[in-house]
């Protein structure tokens, strides 16, 4: 693609990279204490709230890797932005996010000390930490090398470049500057991925055209008809998306647990102007989640009917559009992708910055801290996190090759399970309490740990053994069984020990409408 | 072979016998179960104090949002 960019593609791109830094250097302004800093001084409007959601759950890699997915195994990869989505943020929306933003929290690991105890909230943002901080460095890598292979940039310099144009503002403005440059990013990358929707399927003659190109595509390949633009999959299909991992772990463990227990997607509705807007932010986004797939999956299909023969599902997206995009077009699609890596960068930045100041700093060194003296530990954190995000990149490019993406990418799936299940009972169930929650979650990361050495090759070939799970990337499977463990440790430890006192656990807990209406309760 | 290979085994063949007609209403289930719950909700945890505009409530939103959900996996 790099040869069919133009000087007006990159004056496209200038003219957002320009507007996005101006934009937040002029929010930081007005930023003079902690809680401005970390919950954006509780002012953010649910629009911009619920657009910073979706832009931050599309990252730059995933724009390519969705549209690469559907080419390569068909819209099944289109579950993981509807049903893998919508349900969760729509029950997060009326139960979660109302308590939590009532609490006045900071951070979810804070929640579960005040439901459950230290130990639980400790070990939570231990695990959360590591996730983000390695994961800032993995998505610089893994974004820079993208940029490298699709406009023959050079990977160092994206990588610096990145990290140095998000660490300015997210310095300075903190939640606020990376929530109202989210609002840019996610309009500039939906706007980018609709012209490639809008594009390709012109030149293909409509729905119709491309859906008959890809059944002539199936029946070339000896694919089932109907399989590669079917969400639903048999157990055995070749695809990573079976329906019992897309059900059990995607839309029941790692959907939910994502999007009511992931500090980088909560904590900019816990910036909300008020509860409702923070509840307003779940059900837009939600909306908004609906139009995903359409924009980012089905350009992939548009590039299997178009250009079946590609070796890389992940040069269907740019192919399309260095094939049908006009001079100009091309570098609004250049601004998405950049959008959308920077709108995940910015905002797994901020909540790890946040994390360290409030779970460790302050709960452990210095509860007294002041409100301006947490503004100042929060900007330290982010650049002493920006700079080890560029190391980090750097370290993961000398790693390639010895199974570091593979790693990380299930790193999340170690905790996202047992996560969930301390939220759920923490929020649902009175009778939990601390020694089971810390019990249950320690338990089950040691199963999904265990789950993920007994599927690995490496592993199992020295022990002589068959890999335990058949799919490739069993990670929605790790989940669905670390969660199981997790919650039954949770409900056996606190049944068996004395439960938690009413008044601590009072407003902790959701409570029905049959005891919200008794005026008694 | 270890006895979770075993359980595991067993749990696959027995998953691949559920017709995909009937995993499909599983999915339909749990989003039709989600929209019921949504549409029961008290107007008091969905729309904004002392708000009589339609609009303003949650509700609306969360059950198009559920409705375009239940569209798509009727037919995709």
């Amino acid at each position: 693609m790099t040869g069919s960019l133009s000087t007006v593609d990159y004056l496209v791109l200038l003219l957002y990279l320009a507007g996005t830094l101006g934009l937040g250097l002029w929010i930081g302004r007005r930023i003079k204490t902690g809680r401005d800093y970390f919950l954006a001084g509780k002012s953010l409007p649910w629009w911009a709230v619920g657009m910073s959601l979706v832009a931050t759950d599309i990252g730059g890699t995933d724009i390519i890797g969705v549209g690469g997915a559907a080419y390569s195994f068909g819209l099944s990869v289109g579950n993981f932005e509807w049903i893998g989505c919508v349900p969760a943020m729509i029950v997060g929306a009326f139960i979660f996010i109302p308590i939590f933003w009532r609490l006045g929290i900071y951070t979810i690991p804070e929640y579960m000390e005040r439901r459950f105890n230290v130990g639980a909230r400790a070990a939570l943002a231990t695990c959360w930490l590591i996730f983000m901080a390695c994961n800032l460095g993995i998505m610089l890598y893994a974004s820079a090398k993208m940029m490298h292979v699709l406009f023959g940039w050079n990977e160092a310099a994206c990588i610096l470049y990145t990290a140095g144009m998000v660490g300015v503002y997210t310095l300075a403005g903190g939640l606020a500057a990376v929530v109202y440059t989210d609002v840019i990013q996610c309009a500039v990358m939906i706007g980018g991925c609709l012209l490639a929707l809008v594009i390709g399927l012109s030149d293909l003659g409509g729905i119709g055209g491309m859906l008959e190109k890809i059944r002539e595509v199936e029946a070339a390949q000896g694919v089932t008809a109907g399989e590669r633009t079917s969400l639903i999959l048999p157990v055995d299909t070749q695809s990573p998306f079976p329906w019992t991992g897309i059900l059990f772990g995607l839309a029941l463990v790692l959907s939910p647990a994502y999007w009511i227990g992931n500090q980088a997607i909560v904590q900019r509705s816990l910036g909300a102007e008020s509860e409702f807007a923070a509840k307003a932010s779940y059900i837009w986004g939600a909306l908004l989640k609906n139009l995903i797939p359409v924009i980012v999956a089905v350009p992939g299909l548009i590039a299997l009917a178009k250009f079946p023969e590609l070796k890389d599902g992940d040069q269907a997206f740019p192919m399309l559009v260095s094939e049908l995009f006009p001079i100009g077009l091309k570098g609004l699609f250049l601004a998405a992708f950049i959008a959308a890596l920077m709108s995940s960068v910015d905002s797994y930045l901020n909540a790890a910055a946040t994390i360290v100041a409030n779970d460790f700093y302050k709960r452990f060194r210095n509860p007294e801290a002041s409100d301006a003296h947490m503004l100042f530990v929060g900007r330290t954190v982010t650049a002493i996190l920006l700079v080890w995000a560029i190391l980090f990149a750097f370290q993961v490019a000398n790693m390639e090759g010895k199974g570091i993406y593979a790693i990380f990418q299930t790193l999340m799936a170690f905790f996202q399970g047992p996560a969930l299940a301390l939220l759920l009972t923490g929020l649902l169930w009175r009778r939990a309490n601390g020694k089971g929650a810390f019990i249950g979650f320690l338990g089950g990361v040691a199963v999904a740990v265990g789950l993920f050495a007994l599927s690995n090759e490496s592993v199992t070939a020295a022990l002589g053994w068959e890999p335990l799970f058949q799919v490739p990337e069993p990670f929605l499977y790790f989940s669905v069984w670390a969660f199981l463990v997790s919650i039954t440790l949770i409900v056996v430890i606190s049944l068996a020990t004395p439960p938690e006192p009413e008044e601590k656990i009072r407003n902790l807990v959701w409570r029905g409408r049959e005891e919200k209406d008794d005026p008694t309760s | 072979m270890t006895p979770l290979h075993h359980i595991g085994e067993f749990l696959r063949n027995l998953l691949l016998l559920v017709p995909l007609g009937v995993v499909r209403l599983l999915f339909l289930m749990l989003l039709v179960g989600l929209l019921v719950w949504v549409l029961r909700l008290p107007n008091s945890e969905t729309a904004p104090e002392g708000s009589s505009k339609p609009f303003e409530n949650l509700k609306i939103w969360a059950a198009l949002a559920l409705g375009i959900q239940i569209l798509i996996y009727s037919i995709l």
